[in-house]
């Protein structure tokens, strides 16, 4: 309760010192480090400012925005997700041998793939939550065991073979271009507003947030929190497919290793984007900028030419200033 | 719930007091063999143990390897489950134990051939096994001042690859297809793996031969398709149409550039790779890719156990053999596009049938210390 108290008196006392609101500023926070960064490396190299420059930021953004979106649902919740890179290696594999059996090209019975990966992404998003829920384990754990259980999986069934995916049909999600930008932009697109249509427009979005502001009372008030939570779970295992497919769509390989490197990629997109760790705070729109924000650093530090061997420690440095930028950390009185 | 305890606990000491007579009596046979000394005379093995120690199977490169060691095995016609698999899963603590432990069970009757994970692993691990009176080979990891000449017949061989002059090799054929002129990126692995190191080294040798061609870029992209992909597209950016050439430090980074090169729709960029995978060939058939090097793993896990086994045998003696034979570079082989189709029939398709005591047949000249 004390918390609680001097929480407000801190948010009272800010805000009337502040040209612009404080809240005001807090929310568009993320997008401008999203500007500044981008008016850094432009003024340091112009060639970073062209649409065919944000077109390759985007194609490499777009898987990793997928499954960025689906664990924005869980860090909502006030929990983690740390599956997705199993996940994401099963769900490719899984398309890519499905994809094969039916005939090998979307013309064909073998579109089919695309709603069975991403059943099988749902799948094991629900026994990640029922692990988590039912067994009593930590999100952390649960899902970080299921992320290997996923790997191992996807190993098992490709013996650590690449498999090729050729269709041109497929592959046109990233050769085939509208307006400048190739397809996979506008399908990650689409599933954006489908996941910000689910935050905003339906019970379980809504859910999410009172699970994530104060757990206690949506128990209090009859929410059957669990229910949210296995559907919180397998809602990001649906999304982190979408990335799956688009990730095969990119490089045309489904191997093992698929799903490498989304975890930290997506964690880190989210939380700079400015939903917080500890819950109830933040969206799919915060998501899209963190999203944003780490692939402009991770392209602009080529571009501009930093030497390869400083990008990892800039990337460091500029994710944390992101951090404390973009998240309202004088409304919370400790971080664990 | 006490009982069950009590139980527990008293089953934990059965089995610490069983666990230290095991180390005593261990500890004991290398005692025993010790006071033999080094001196006595050495006799060839009989019917020795045939073991492998290495990282582990799951990484491709050393499944690849191990085979390799099964197909020796199944050659003296035995299962594949006679090879003893020793895995250290990264570890070079892991590694030594393994090998102290197996020398104790076998009493030193024993062919061991080993990666021994990193380079100052591998005196500790000779020492025990010359020790023990038993038979090694080494691959990839040894300091440059440990030789198998200086241990007479039980450290058998050691066998490595050097990158740098296959790499130079490929970045000539790039260099040629690109003119002799222009601009060329590289695209690396792991900033501080030596076949890293060494394959952009080969790359910045050939350029020396061609003023015209400006090397605009070397990027690790850490032997990973995406982060290829990422950084081949951020090359573009910068360089757009200067970029004229690009030197891949292997075959799945190769990958991940031809796809950020696909998206832009640039077809006929001259590239060139290194490690052979089956895929990666296939690409150089197709001219997407102008050539690529392959090591034979297979052959190096097969021939390794091969050295240590024969020797422990008495088939050769190794101290009368000339120092190249100790000590020597595994084959490499340039797969090109007027090849490629036969190479793949010869190597990939089907795994040929080595003859596994043409131990030096293959490979490609001494060591050479810089």
């Amino acid at each position: 309760m004390a918390t609680l108290q001097s929480t407000t008196t801190v948010t009272t006392r800010a805000r009337p010192r502040a040209a612009i609101s404080r809240d005001a500023l807090l929310k568009w926070a993320p997008l401008l480090v999203l500007l500044v960064l981008c008016a850094i490396f432009t003024l340091m190299e112009p060639r970073f400012l062209s649409i065919r420059n944000f077109a390759r930021i985007l194609i490499a953004a777009s898987p990793a925005l997928m499954v960025a979106v689906g664990v924005t649902f869980i860090i909502i919740m006030g929990s983690i997700d740390l599956s997705m890179e199993g996940t994401v290696s099963v769900c490719a594999v899984a398309f890519a041998f499905c994809f094969l059996w039916l005939g090998g090209t979307l013309a064909s019975w073998a579109w089919l793939a695309i709603p069975f990966a991403m059943l099988v992404g749902g799948l094991l998003g629900f026994v990640n939550g029922l692990i988590h829920v039912r067994l009593k384990i930590p999100s952390f754990m649960a899902s970080l065991a299921m992320g290997f259980v996923g790997t191992g999986l996807a190993m098992v069934m490709t013996g650590g073979d690449r498999i090729r995916i050729e269709d041109e049909l497929f592959r046109s999600l990233l050769t085939e271009r509208i307006l400048g930008f190739p397809l996979m932009v506008y399908v990650a697109g689409l599933f954006l507003l489908l996941g910000w249509f689910i935050q905003t427009r339906t019970t379980l979005g809504r859910n999410f947030y009172a699970v994530g502001g104060g757990e206690d009372l949506a128990v209090a008030s009859g929410l059957n929190v669990a229910r949210v939570r296995v559907l919180g779970y397998t809602l990001a295992g649906v999304f982190f497919a979408v990335g799956a497919l688009l990730a095969v769509g990119r490089i045309g390989i489904a191997e093992t290793a698929t799903g490498n490197n989304f975890m930290f990629i997506s964690i880190t997109a989210v939380v700079v984007g400015g939903t917080a760790l500890w819950g109830g705070i933040g969206g799919v729109w915060n998501t899209l900028v963190g999203v944003l924000i780490v692939f402009v650093i991770d392209n602009g530090m080529v571009v501009i030419g930093l030497p390869g061997y400083v990008q990892d420690g800039v990337l460091g440095i500029l994710v944390i200033l992101a951090v404390i930028l973009s998240t309202d950390r004088k409304s919370i009185s400790f971080v664990k | 719930m006490s009982t069950f305890i009590r139980d527990f606990i008293e089953k934990e000491k059965i089995n610490r007091r069983n666990f230290l007579f095991a180390s005593a009596y261990g500890l004991g046979g290398v005692a025993a063999l010790g006071a033999l000394g080094p001196g006595m005379a050495r006799a060839a093995l009989t019917d020795p143990t045939i073991a492998w120690s290495y990282r582990n199977r799951t990484n491709p490169y050393w499944n690849e390897i191990v085979s390799g060691g099964e197909a020796f095995v199944q050659s003296l016609g035995m299962s594949k489950d006679a090879l003893t698999h020793l895995i250290n899963e990264g570890s070079s603590e892991k590694s030594l134990a393994d090998v102290k432990a197996i020398l104790a069970k076998t009493g030193g009757n024993l062919a061991l051939a080993i990666d021994t994970n990193d380079a100052p692993n591998a005196r500790p691990v000779v020492e025990a096994v010359v020790a023990a009176n038993a038979y090694v080979s080494t691959l990839w990891n040894k300091t440059d001042d440990l030789h198998p000449w200086d241990f007479g017949d039980n450290y058998v061989s050691h066998m490595s690859w050097s990158d740098e002059g296959p790499a130079e090799e490929t970045a000539r054929i790039l260099l040629e297809a690109m003119g002799g002129k222009g601009g060329v990126v590289h695209l690396g692995g792991i900033a501080s793996n030596n076949p890293a190191i060494e394959r952009l080294q080969g790359l910045k040798n050939a350029l020396k031969d061609y003023p015209d061609v400006e090397l605009l870029a070397a990027e690790p992209a850490d032997w990973d398709t995406q982060k290829a992909n990422q950084v081949m597209s951020a090359f573009l950016t910068r360089y757009g149409e200067e970029i004229t050439g690009v030197h891949c430090a292997n075959d799945t980074i190769a990958y991940g550039v031809l796809e950020a090169l696909r998206a832009e729709g640039i077809e006929d960029m001259p590239i060139v790779s290194y490690d052979g995978n089956p895929q990666a060939v296939q690409l150089v058939a197709d001219r997407k890719i102008l050539a690529t090097v392959f090591t034979n793993p297979h052959w190096g896990g097969g021939i390794t156990a091969s050295l240590a086994y024969h020797a422990a045998v008495g088939t050769f003696k190794p101290s009368e053999e000339p120092n190249e034979h100790r000590e020597f570079y595994g084959p490499t082989i340039m797969v090109r596009p007027e090849d490629a189709l036969e190479f793949k029939a010869n190597y990939l398709d089907s795994v040929p049938t080595y003859d596994w005591t043409d131990f030096w047949g293959p490979s490609n000249g001494p060591i050479v210390y810089k």
